[in-house]
């Protein structure tokens, strides 16, 4: 395995707060990395350590095995970075924004206009070559936005949310523009608050609390940590008769946000479950397969383990 | 392709894409050409009615070009493209890109010197109708509106980048800070009639030094040998303002950080 970004015990204070608290991470070359965390858990920093927009008060960043502190215009020269706000200039054409920052990352002239087609027709930007970017939707700014980041060839690609700020339907396209990406062999390293987003999209999961990772694997090594081969979704008068039946069958529970989980050790169907639960008072139950939202609330959330 | 090549493209690129985003935003072309021709006109009329000042038009067509037109565009304009980067996010893309600190500064620079070069020919162009002259060398007078610009656009950052992350803080900015250095740069009044400390405070104004030497030059025909104060004290605000730039690029950086 290449290792295209390494990330060694990063620290980041602001004021009080202590942000990054020794986060640590590789990504292989090739690889597409999911960070997901709650809110305020230190994703963003990272990112914005990694393109240097912010300096770390203690760890190491290293690019294709060069340290970025040290390579710092040409670090960022191997980077693309594209955040949830499309960051494009509103009175440009989608050419005159590729074009700009082609230029700002040094494409030579020769290549210029091939890049730019390439990713105009590769986005399918080519209808809207005569239509500002301010007046674009956001899920096509989006688009462009991503265009922009890939212009100079990048060796990692961040990104930041990038679909937390469009519709359903452009996250579903920008998911297969990233899956083509993907595919093609790029590394990617993203931050994301759809479960759905990683799963689909990352080869391997970083769960984020407090500033550091707290487990990371590909989506079933995470999902394999969640100690249930189903998750049973249970609606009852009586909680407490639930969870009490439960534990006499052996089956783990999880409240989170006063909903109940009951993690089955093996595979049984819904009658088997109802019959299991007969006389706890029980409304509503569904069994579902575990998933990374199961994983991500065993590992990462704040619920009640009984 | 080489590092100087990569700095000049980037200059390159910033400032014709702020000539194209200008060429297509033309309410602002419009105000940055329509405020200073009125000033020219109106401060035309007033000459021409009162014979005995028609001497000082020559001077007044020079300090609005100074005061009125280069102020509004090289440092209003700056501190507006630094509020609108910030506003439209493009800033930390900026910052997240290897552009250098001294492009993006001197891309500005070019950007605000083709304007500047539009308000000359057009704002002459009335002056001459109305009856002023320009007097002095071209060369001389080209060289300290190229100064003028330079040290408007590093004020322009350091205001930006300070006081305006807004666009509706431009005017706050340009109103608290750049207004006032216009007045004691003796735009509105002749640095005689102002009390000694004034004058000494605005010995330090650029703005003092820009009015002075244009004037000198444009009206009374000055060479370099009686204007030698201005042009050393310009080209060293120019390297002042070139460092202004730049640590004012880095200072957008910590001020943009965010969790």
């Amino acid at each position: 395995m290449t290792v295209a970004l390494k990330i060694d015990g990063l620290f980041k204070r602001f004021g009080e707060q202590q942000v990054l608290n020794g986060f640590s991470l590789q990504v292989a070359r090739g690889e597409v990395v999911g960070l997901l965390g709650p809110n305020g858990c230190g994703k963003s920093t990272v990112l914005n350590i990694i393109c240097q927009l912010l300096k770390a008060d203690a760890g190491q960043v290293q690019l294709m095995g060069q340290s970025i502190s040290e390579q710092s215009a040409h670090a960022r020269a191997r980077i693309g970075y594209c955040a949830q706000e499309s960051a494009l200039y509103p009175d440009l054409f989608p050419q005159e924004n590729i074009q700009f920052f082609a230029r700002l990352y040094g494409v030579t002239a020769a290549q210029r206009n091939a890049r730019v087609a390439e990713l105009m027709e590769r986005f399918g930007l080519v209808p809207y070559a005569a239509t500002r970017a301010g007046l674009l939707s956001g899920g096509w700014q989006q688009r462009l936005s991503l265009a922009v980041a890939l212009v100079h060839r990048p060796k990692l690609l961040v990104l930041d949310e990038p679909t937390g700020a469009v519709d359903v339907e452009a996250r579903m396209d920008l998911w297969r523009l990233i899956e083509g990406l993907r595919d093609s062999g790029t590394t990617i390293l993203l931050t994301s608050h759809h479960l759905a987003e990683a799963q689909r999209l990352c080869n391997r999961v970083a769960l984020m609390r407090s500033g550091k990772v707290v487990a990371k694997g590909s989506v079933p090594e995470l999902i394999s940590r969640v100690p249930g081969q189903a998750v049973v979704k249970v609606q009852s008068e009586d909680n407490q008769a639930v969870i009490q039946r439960a534990s006499e069958l052996g089956w783990a529970v999880r409240q989170h946000g006063g909903k109940l989980s009951l993690l089955l050790p093996q595979n049984l169907n819904l009658r088997e479950v109802v019959d299991a639960l007969d006389g706890t008072k029980v409304s509503a139950v569904s069994i579902d397969p575990v998933t990374l939202e199961d994983a991500y609330l065993e590992l990462v959330g704040d619920g009640l383990l009984i | 392709m080489s590092p100087h090549g990569l700095l000049l493209d980037q200059t390159l690129a910033v400032s014709q894409r702020l000539l194209l985003e200008q060429w297509r935003q033309r309410r602002g072309l419009i105000f940055w050409a329509v405020f200073p021709a009125a000033m020219m006109l109106l401060f035309g009329l007033v000459y021409a009615h009162n014979a005995n000042m028609r001497a000082g038009l020559d001077a007044a067509a020079a300090g609005i070009l100074m005061g009125a037109a280069l102020f509004f565009s090289c440092l209003g304009g700056t501190v507006s493209i630094i509020a609108a980067e910030r506003e439209r996010k493009t800033l930390r893309r900026l910052l997240a890109s290897p552009l250098h600190p001294a492009a993006y500064f001197l891309g500005v620079v070019l950007a605000q010197m083709v304007l500047a070069a539009v308000q000359v020919l057009m704002l002459y162009s009335i002056a001459w109708f109305i009856g002023a002259r320009y007097h002095g060398s071209l060369m001389l007078g080209g060289l300290i509106l190229l100064l003028s610009v330079f040290a408007y656009v590093g004020m322009g950052f350091f205001l930006g980048a300070r006081f305006a992350r807004r666009s509706e803080e431009v005017v706050v900015a340009l109103s608290a800070i750049g207004v006032p250095l216009l007045v004691l740069g003796g735009t509105f009044f002749p640095l005689e009639i102002m009390p000694a400390a004034m004058q000494t405070v605005a010995q330090l104004n650029p703005m003092l030094h820009m009015n002075q030497a244009f004037k000198g030059v444009a009206a009374y025909n000055l060479g370099i040998a009686e204007l030698r104060f201005e042009l050393i004290f310009l080209f060293v605000f120019c390297a002042v303002s070139l460092a202004l730039g730049l640590r004012s690029y880095r200072h957008l950086l910590v001020a943009d950080q965010k969790v």
